[in-house]
């Protein structure tokens, strides 16, 4: 059993229109993604903006209910669990967000920032509590005096040192970190990945990596997830990924990735997708790529691949593509006909 | 070398603020010639931006003023002509693509008329003309179905394609210097590509010059052919591509390229970040602005007197206090340059 498992998860928002607000479709945020975590592990998830990643975030640790599936931490099924055992998940479930500005409460002091967590959770005397959120300031680099600050006196690097003390304060075993580092500057955020490092060593902890920077997913990520509107194309060891990416969105967006080198840039060849995302309220039938996918073929229009080991990279490279790239010295997998039946039902 | 376009010498905004005095841009010179690409690298506050909008006059009076410099503009001060003729300019000469495709339109106006309003401004044209011509440019930049897309507005676009009609926009009269504020910087990745390749078309048709203003140095070395670099209002160092990337010399330019994620390496090196917090524009030091942050400065020289421009390559120059040999061998001790120093 893994540290944290995924199941089949999916999440759909309502879409309510007229007056007497009745439901008129669906936004498919997530549409079944699974995937397993050890211990100590960092997981990168990676995709354009509207692919899900950030509500995947939300519904693993149940700030949003689930429209299926199962999330099992440590045994126990978070999306079944009762309140009180919920209470005690959250402790061990924390997360940071995105924007240091916004999710930093500006009326609070710092020491009640981070002290929070812990008097909901009562822990410790005051006096015990004070100390904690001094100790926690100087893990995360600040220091004691900046306890008595509000938010608006600190930088964008310094407030998500803030959010990643709060994050720490309940001494969590896992971290889903929303991206964490998108809204610093260059070199803020080499500080703030550093520190995430530090404290992953230093507190044996999980992370969940959330971003749409690749090279900063890569550089995190000891196994990469790759989402497309709600759906998983592919998972594989962030070596492996980057080096043999098989499912035909990922080449696309590795090689969208511009590198800073010259020489490189100059010498590498780019697919350029075309078109945009689809809406998530009316995801393409079949392969939720096959419209800006150059590979495509009757068959990718009618059921979406299953997710899957290739026998090619290693166990852990898995992908949802009837045409995955191969690589030397593996047997090609017969695509499934359409009239076979072979092909699963979505 | 084509045709010189713009010559920006020694230009200085200033914004005199309740609190003090903000240089944004300090003694900014550069010069653009056509067909060809200048990126302006710099971290939020360095004062890119601010010298762009300089450049069309177009920083807020009050609070903000150009107190120096010159910004010829093929031979001609943009800060000596009057208010009309800069207008004229506008759009015109300079045409300048924003960050954020979603503010930069105007919410209540159909795309077409929006592109269309900049060419009855600045051409001869009837109105039947100008939609005639929005329509034709939004197929140039590549949106397709641009007909019946002139009709709609910004809220039917995607942002990808918001960015397009900006770009339809800035081109529509053929304008000799495109100013690209951050173009890509909210968009996916796979857009941004799309982008870059359609600024790159453009650019091709039109032998536009193109100042780029970027924080991402993966743009500017997929793009750029000259780079210049700015920290705290002042050129730190500036040079043809090449150079900055393999032969930089400025402790801040080091910072940047050493705390930038590598996909393309396979080694899992530690990033090496610029340390301390990005500097206050009220309390920048009279010397050098990155001095306190940067590593290797010199307590007597480095804070208090800016140190002149130093050449140190082919149309490359640096302004640090530092001496050359010391520089190099400092540099070479960085982990990034260890491994590229074969």
């Amino acid at each position: 059993m893994s540290f944290l498992e995924v199941r089949d998860l999916k999440k759909h928002f309502p879409i309510r229109t007229g007056i007497l607000k009745r439901t008129t479709g669906h936004v498919y945020a997530v549409d079944g993604i699974s995937f397993s975590i050890e211990e100590g592990e960092t997981l990168g998830i990676v995709g354009e903006s509207g692919c899900g990643k950030s509500t995947a975030a939300r519904v693993i640790l149940r700030l949003l209910e689930a429209t299926a599936g199962s999330v099992v931490y440590d045994g126990i099924d978070v999306m079944k669990a009762s309140r009180v055992e919920m209470q005690r998940l959250r402790r061990d479930m924390q997360i940071i967000f995105q924007d240091p500005y916004a999710s930093l409460n500006p009326r609070m002091r710092v020491r009640n920032i981070i002290g929070e967590p812990l008097r909901i959770h009562q822990i410790g005397t005051p006096a015990e509590r004070r100390q904690r959120v001094i100790e926690l300031l100087e893990t995360v680099g600040l220091n004691a005096e900046h306890a008595e600050r509000y938010p608006h006196e600190f930088s964008g690097g310094q407030r998500q040192r803030i959010g990643v003390a709060r994050a720490l304060a309940l001494n969590p075993r896992l971290i889903i970190c929303d991206e964490p580092v998108s809204a610093l500057d260059v070199s803020i955020r080499a500080q703030v990945i550093n520190l995430l490092e530090d404290l992953q060593d230093q507190f044996k902890l999980t992370y969940v990596f959330i971003a749409h920077d690749l090279s900063v997913v890569k550089h995190t990520s000891d196994r990469v997830v790759v989402m497309y509107l709600g759906k998983t194309v592919e998972i594989a060891s962030s070596d492996v990924l980057y080096d043999r990416p098989q499912h035909p969105y990922t080449e696309a967006l590795l090689s969208a990735v511009p590198i800073p080198d010259p020489e490189t840039e100059r010498n590498r060849r780019r697919i350029v997708l075309e078109g945009d995302v689809p809406s998530p309220t009316k995801p393409p039938a079949g392969c939720v790529f096959h419209p800006r996918c150059q590979r495509a073929q009757e068959v990718c229009e009618t059921a979406m691949p299953p997710l899957e080991c290739t026998g090619d990279a290693g166990a852990d490279h898995m992908v949802a593509c009837y045409f995955a790239t191969r690589y030397e010295g593996v047997p090609k997998r017969d695509a499934p006909s359409k009239d076979t039946g072979e092909a699963p039902a979505r | 070398m084509d045709e010189l376009l713009l010559d920006v010498q020694d230009l200085s905004t200033h914004f005199m603020t309740h609190a003090g005095v903000v240089k944004a841009v300090n003694g900014v010179s550069f010069t653009l010639h056509r067909n060809e690409t200048i990126g302006i690298v710099g971290e939020s506050g360095s004062g890119k931006t601010v010298a762009a909008l300089s450049l069309l006059r177009l920083v807020p009076d009050p609070p903000g003023k150009i107190v120096e410099g010159k910004i010829l503009l093929k031979g001609r001060d943009l800060r000596e002509v009057s208010n009309e003729e800069i207008r004229a300019v506008r759009g015109n000469d300079i045409a300048m693509i924003f960050q954020d495709p979603m503010t930069s339109l105007n919410p209540v106006f159909k795309v077409g008329m929006q592109i269309a309003e900049a060419i009855m401004l600045h051409q001869d044209k009837s109105r039947r003309d100008a939609w005639r011509m929005a329509a034709e440019l939004l197929a140039k930049v590549g949106i397709p179905d641009a007909e019946s897309r002139v009709n709609q507005y910004p809220f039917e676009f995607s942002g990808g394609m918001r960015q397009r009609a900006m770009i339809a926009m800035a081109i529509s009269c053929n304008p000799d210097i495109l100013i690209a504020d951050e173009p890509t910087t909210a968009l996916d990745v796979t857009i941004q590509a799309q982008i870059i390749d359609v600024v790159r078309e453009m650019q091709a048709q039109y032998n536009s010059g193109v100042i780029l203003i970027t924080h991402d140095l993966g743009v500017v070395a997929e793009i750029a052919d000259k780079v210049m670099v700015m920290y705290g209002g002042r050129t730190v160092e500036y040079g043809p591509i090449d150079e900055i990337f393999y032969n930089p010399h400025h402790p801040y330019t080091w910072g940047l390229l050493g705390s930038l994620p590598r996909l393309d390496l396979v080694e899992k090196e530690r990033l090496t970040p610029i340390k301390g917090q990005p500097p206050d524009l009220l309390m920048l030091p009279p010397g050098c602005p990155f001095s306190g942050r940067c590593g290797y400065e010199r307590p007597d020289e480095c804070p208090l007197t800016m140190p002149d421009t130093e050449i140190v390559g082919p149309e490359h120059g640096v302004r640090c206090w530092i001496p050359n040999d010391e520089r190099v061998s400092a540099r070479s001790e960085l982990p990034r340059f260890v491994a590229r120093s074969k």
